[in-house]
């Protein structure tokens, strides 16, 4: 099973379903039973598509925020700048971070959610 | 004396008392005692998470650490926001689906072991003690600014407060506590922040000259305490009182070097002179001071190595922190944990643009803080040396509530987290033994919270955070997301990361490593004990896969299944809720 959190326009990836009749309907809420095997095989598709989402997100703080020490490490001149007065370092630091933080964070919630709403769908399809 | 500051410290403090008790007439079981009753929708939950977590360190302690360390210290806040982020995507929406109530709860119920139960709850206990110590030194510098008390006055009145409130069966109601908390802290720092900016103007340029601050006007610095300081540039000042043991009148030459002045003194230093320093401070001057680097010791070396250390303590420290992860319990369901999150996300980003402004201004405006190394009390002091007459007091008052109200919510979460730790982890639950947990909590908080004077507010709570993000932190994010975490392995990083944050931490409380790598190691120890913690609890796991527990699958599948293909069976697994160890306990 694929569930691509990120691209909307990815459409979900099936085995063609012609093969299977007879042998197996399509899954339904009833198979997330732990111990049925198909089940979780479900399951580990939806924690490693959301796993996926968060590295994929921690990946972008670490490239945005975490990585604002070692730039400024390189990039002396940077740091010394002032806009309005003021050193850039505090403005960056002190409010511009923010924002992104918040966009961050929001868009997180809604490919969550989105993420959530296929695997739903997927599952409550009339068999 | 501030007669309206005090009454508005006092005034606060009634308002969370009786708010507080009020919830008495709803909340009735012992549960209610620890957490408020569940389905509390998400903008009020996310305000009382914010207001129990906005505590004396950024209420007061990040302006005061701009004030002396500049720019770099402007990674705690960013960090302290930050850290919602990572809960957001590492943590919020599963551990609210699996339906523990505390982390010692989640260890339990993910790993099967009530031996790891006992050692997370040490790790509560650890870091929620000291949590509180930066709250009960936040309380004596306030009553210091405000009633000119001496420091110890403050400490035992918070802890006093706090204590007989929850000892007394108050603090019912804490959701709705902490959530009013939250906005009056944002309107008590963002009203007299926007008045100051807009009332001075502030000479910007003189924020990184070589020689340091600079008074704006002749200024009377009135030592309450004796204090040493060291003059680099020297100054005719006028004076009264004792200067380096010997009584002056009128004006005096201060050489280059050190001198002390007894309380009592005043020293009225000239506008345009730099500021000395107190002995110790060592305060950033010139370009240093807008680097945007962390700094450990008093020293500046090795700043990407302290920059990282303070990232990730802050960063993943939030994860773990017992008081606040509580709260999400009051989430309706995994959904509403994750947007719950990202409000709390919002709120402290939109209070972290404030705290900021009272440090550079106060560099600015009032330098006699670094005469008499108060640094911490700059948001308490600032508004009456900006704001000339009435105004400056009113806004003087408002900092003082907003403070208080930052001691009060983030204490009484973090005690009622340590007491309830201690009463239904170890002993024996009953309501009683839950009373006689938060006295002896608060005695041995009060006696500590005495003897960190001297240490700033943000590295307290940076070393709270540090120990988190060794022990919680590891736990949680390897809990949720590898299934193949034993309980083995989960119990050896646990122990490794808290005793080798912990030991680091005390190293430098009892004066180890002052400079260099020393100071990073052991400052800001997160740079390596969280690495290791992660590596211990991987390795171990992976050599004891006998210790993974059976029905890991089913754990995973509470974990991370979405509300909506639950069915309508409510969850009681894998722990009994909260009401029916109150109906055990006979609390109710």
């Amino acid at each position: 099973m694929t569930l691509d959190p990120v691209r909307p326009g990815r459409k979900v990836v099936q085995a063609p379903q012609a093969g299977l009749a007879g042998s197996r309907p399509l899954p339904g809420i009833s198979d997330l039973s732990a111990d049925d095997p198909y089940g979780d095989v479900l399951i580990t598709g939806l924690i490693r598509a959301q796993l996926g989402l968060t590295i994929g997100f921690g990946a972008l703080t670490v490239a945005v925020i975490g990585s604002l020490p070692i730039v400024a490490e390189l990039f002396p001149g940077v740091v010394h700048d002032t806009i309005g007065g003021l050193p850039v370092p505090l403005i960056v630091l002190g409010g511009g971070i923010y924002p992104i933080l918040v966009a961050l964070g929001w868009s997180y919630v809604r490919l969550a959610e989105r993420l959530e709403r296929r695997f739903a769908e997927l599952l409550s399809r009339p068999t | 004396m501030n007669q309206s500051a005090l009454a508005a410290v006092v005034a606060v403090t009634l308002v969370t008392v009786v708010l507080g008790a009020r919830g008495m007439r709803v909340a009735r079981t012992p549960a209610d005692f620890l957490v408020a009753a569940r389905a509390v929708p998400p903008l009020v939950n996310a305000s009382a998470i914010s207001g129990e977590y906005l505590s004396a360190a950024s209420f007061l302690g990040v302006a005061g650490l701009v004030y002396v360390d500049g720019v770099g210290a402007l990674w705690y806040p960013v960090g302290y926001a930050t850290g919602y982020l990572v809960l957001l995507l590492l943590v919020a929406a599963p551990l609210r689906r699996f339906g523990a109530y505390t982390i010692p709860d989640f260890a339990e119920g993910r790993l099967g072991s009530p031996l790891l139960r006992k050692v997370g709850t040490l790790f509560v206990l650890v870091i929620g003690w000291f949590y509180l110590l930066p709250q009960l030194k936040g309380a004596g510098i306030t009553l210091q600014v405000v009633m000119g008390t001496p420091y110890w006055v403050g400490v035992v009145a918070l802890g006093v407060v706090v204590t007989g409130n929850i000892a007394a069966g108050g603090m019912k109601g804490i959701t709705v506590v902490q959530a009013f908390q939250f906005w009056l802290k944002i309107v008590a720092i963002a009203v007299p922040a926007v008045i100051l900016l807009a009332l001075t103007h502030p000479r910007t340029q003189a924020l990184d000259r070589p020689v340091g601050a600079t008074f704006p006007v002749a200024t009377t610095v009135s030592v309450t305490e004796p204090i040493s300081f060291t003059v680099k540039h020297p100054i005719t000042i006028t004076g009264s009182g004792e200067l380096d043991g010997a009584p002056i009148a009128g004006r005096v030459l201060l050489s280059n070097g050190r001198h002390t002045a007894a309380a009592g003194a005043k020293l009225r230093f000239p506008a345009g002179a730099a500021a000395p320093s107190a002995v110790g401070l060592d305060e950033l001057r010139g370009t240093s001071w807008s680097m945007p680097f962390a700094r450990a010791g008093n020293g500046d070396q090795h700043p990407l190595a302290a920059t990282y250390g303070l990232i990730l303590a802050t960063f993943l420290g939030t994860v773990g922190l017992p008081h606040i992860l509580v709260r999400f319990y009051t989430n309706r369901d995994g959904r509403s944990a994750r947007r719950t999150t990202a409000i709390v996300l919002l709120l402290v980003s939109c209070f972290y643009l404030f705290p900021v402004v009272f440090g550079v201004l106060g560099r600015l405006e009032a330098p006699g803080l670094y005469v008499t190394a108060n640094t911490d009390s700059v948001v308490l002091v600032l508004p009456k040396i900006a704001v000339a007459g009435a105004g400056g007091i009113a806004l003087a008052a408002l900092v003082a509530a907003g403070a208080f109200a930052a001691f009060l919510s983030t204490s009484s979460g973090l005690l009622i987290s340590v007491a309830g730790a201690l009463s239904h982890d170890l002993l024996d639950g009953r309501v009683r033994t839950f009373r006689w947990c938060t006295v002896v909590a608060g005695v041995l908080a009060v006696a500590a919270g005495l003897r960190v004077g001297d240490f700033s507010l943000n590295l307290l709570v940076g070393w709270a955070f540090a120990i988190a993000a060794s022990t919680f932190c590891p736990l949680l994010v390897l809990g949720i997301w590898w299934r193949r975490l034993s309980r083995d392995g989960c119990l050896a990083g646990l122990i490794v990361g808290g005793l080798t944050s912990a030991a680091a931490i005390s190293a430098t409380m009892l004066g180890a490593g002052r400079t260099g790598w020393p100071a990073v190691l052991l400052g800001l120890p997160a740079i390596w004990t969280v690495p290791t913690s992660f590596l211990v609890m991987i390795v171990v796991s992976l050599l004891t896969p006998g210790s993974i527990p059976d029905d890991v699958a089913g754990k995973m599948l509470v974990l991370h299944l979405p509300e909506g293909l639950r069915g309508p069976a409510p969850r009681t697994w894998p722990m009994a809720p909260p009401t029916a160890v109150a109906r055990e306990t006979g609390w109710a």
